[in-house]
């Protein structure tokens, strides 16, 4: 297990390309990245910017073009599964099997991860009753609200305690009840010293969670620091004018809020 | 192996909760058997032809109805709703063998296919069709079925990983009419015109009918019946490293 002050995850000149018929995609053209044992990490971006594509290079769910990454200290090419060992993941959809129940899919999940059957029963209890699902526990996740859904795929991505959290637009679509729900979660979560590596389009919630954050644009990283800090350094080349995480998005994008409307949004809980 | 058994089990527990689906397996099946042999048993008198082996019409169609049943399944068609939903990225994010993720459902399948084709040959015996090669013959039934149903099954989810798209899946099982009617299936091969008599030379699935029919109308025949096993095996082989080779590339 990586040690406090190591870096959970390490990526360098990280690149995805996708062949199409016609052309190729650039979708990440070069990220480096450190974060460090322990953080909770906001990766932020507009849609297409490559913020889920980084995710799944680093959650083995997509091979590397070129570079190399580490996550809790190992090579995602060289052992994946040892790394799918050591993370939790929740993708920017609720991947949720329809025909099971929650219970049902929390101990698979437990099973999957190599727990014994009576293990298996007893996290699934733990985590029900820690997203607060015991009373829909026996009910397939098909009835499930996008809220309900959402605290599953957590409890789900938690069933084997992660040193690495990944969590994809975990809030997108979601009323601002569950959006706060999930986010005392994520602290949650991160308070027994989890690694959060988060992507998401809402600023407030990047301002509101991380420790630090990373805006990549185009594929590639256009500022990355503590909230605050990015805030006074725009605020320094302003000559002190109050600065939001959004002007710093902005900033950082080239974009003008008329251009960026739509792309990326500023909704509070 | 116990990731295998685990999504094994949610696949049958996912079929379980999907009854009428179930269902629908086994009623078209049975249906055509009513409707093939109502329309052709005057033609074929149990009596005066030969290949029946003193057997009605509906002995003789049994295979079809098997094979029919068995390439019903709905394992590739769960498997793409999983990809599009997300579900299989999940799976994927999991340290569990990749070949799991093909083969749990896949024995979820064998299991269906058991259960099915035995209801098929019970639900046949009161209409006077027999089993002629005996309790030995239906076991070999009953897994030359469901290892059909397997194979099927396996090529199907291909298709799923292939294209991630349930409009393409159901296209791709459309495959299963010229595989199955390109056979012998309603007169025995040497009876064939020239030409059809060739395409079902070459399909293999000719070979699988007749090692069931040969179960349902004859004594053990082994001469019949390793054909047909063979087929289902060089298949399977098949089926399996394409689907290993198809899960690890999967990006």
């Amino acid at each position: 297990m990586t040690q406090p002050g190591e870096p959970a995850v390490r990526a360098a000149g990280l690149v995805k390309h996708f062949d199409g018929s016609d052309d190729t995609v650039e979708a990440v053209r070069g990220v480096d990245l450190e974060i460090q044992t322990g953080e909770i990490f906001g990766f932020l971006g507009r849609n297409g910017a490559g913020k889920s594509t980084t995710v799944h290079m680093l959650t083995t769910l997509l091979s590397i073009t070129s570079g190399t990454a580490e996550v809790a200290g190992i090579d995602v090419t060289r052992d994946p599964d040892a790394v799918r060992q050591r993370i939790g993941v929740a993708l920017q959809e609720a991947g949720l099997d329809p025909r099971q129940t929650g219970r049902e899919l929390l101990t698979l999940h437990g099973r999957l991860f190599g727990l014994g059957r009576a293990e298996a029963a007893a996290r699934t209890q733990e985590l029900l009753e820690l997203v607060e699902l015991e009373e829909a526990a026996d009910r397939v996740t098909k009835g499930y609200s996008g809220g309900m859904q959402r605290r599953l795929d957590l409890a789900a991505a938690l069933v084997h305690e992660p040193e690495v959290l990944f969590l994809d637009e975990p809030t997108t679509g979601l009323d601002p009840v569950s959006r706060l729900t999930v986010w005392e979660e994520v602290r949650r979560i991160n308070r027994h010293g989890t690694t959060v590596f988060l992507t998401t389009q809402y600023l407030e919630e990047a301002d509101q969670l991380c420790d630090r954050l990373a805006i990549i644009d185009d594929g590639v990283i256009v500022r990355e620091g503590t909230p605050a800090a990015l805030k006074a350094e725009l605020s320094q080349r302003r000559d002190g004018a109050e600065i939001t995480l959004d002007d710093v998005f902005l900033d950082a994008t080239g974009r003008s809020r008329d251009r960026a409307a739509g792309e990326v949004q500023e909704v509070g809980a | 192996m116990s990731a295998t058994i685990a999504l094994g089990i949610r696949s049958l527990r996912e079929a379980v909760r999907q009854p009428d689906a179930l269902f629908m397996t086994m009623f078209i099946p049975l249906f055509f058997l009513v409707v093939n042999t109502g329309q052709a048993a005057e033609i074929f008198p149990s009596d005066s032809t030969g290949f029946l082996e003193g057997q009605g019409y509906g002995a003789f169609q049994l295979p079809i109805t098997l094979l029919l049943a068995a390439s019903f399944g709905m394992a590739a068609l769960f498997l793409v709703e999983e990809i599009e939903g997300g579900y299989f990225d999940k799976l994927r994010a999991m340290p569990i063998p990749r070949y799991s993720m093909v083969l749990g459902r896949l024995v979820a399948e064998a299991v269906k296919c058991i259960v099915i084709s035995s209801v098929i040959v019970l639900v046949a015996l009161p209409f006077g069709i027999t089993i002629a090669s005996g309790v030995i013959g239906f076991f070999l039934i009953v897994a030359l079925s469901a290892l059909w149903g397997v194979v099927y099954a396996g090529f199907m989810q291909l298709i799923a990983l292939k294209t991630r798209s349930a409009a393409a899946t159901n296209s791709g099982g459309l495959i299963f009419f010229p595989l199955l009617f390109l056979t012998p299936n309603f007169v025995p091969r040497d009876m064939l015109t020239r030409p059809m008599e060739i395409a079902a030379t070459l399909n293999p699935v000719t070979y699988l009918m007749e090692a069931l029919r040969s179960l349902i109308l004859t004594d053990l025949d082994w001469g019949a019946i390793l054909p047909g096993f063979a087929v289902l095996a060089g298949l399977g082989v098949i089926m399996l490293l394409l689907n290993v080779r198809m899960i690890k590339a999967y990006d």
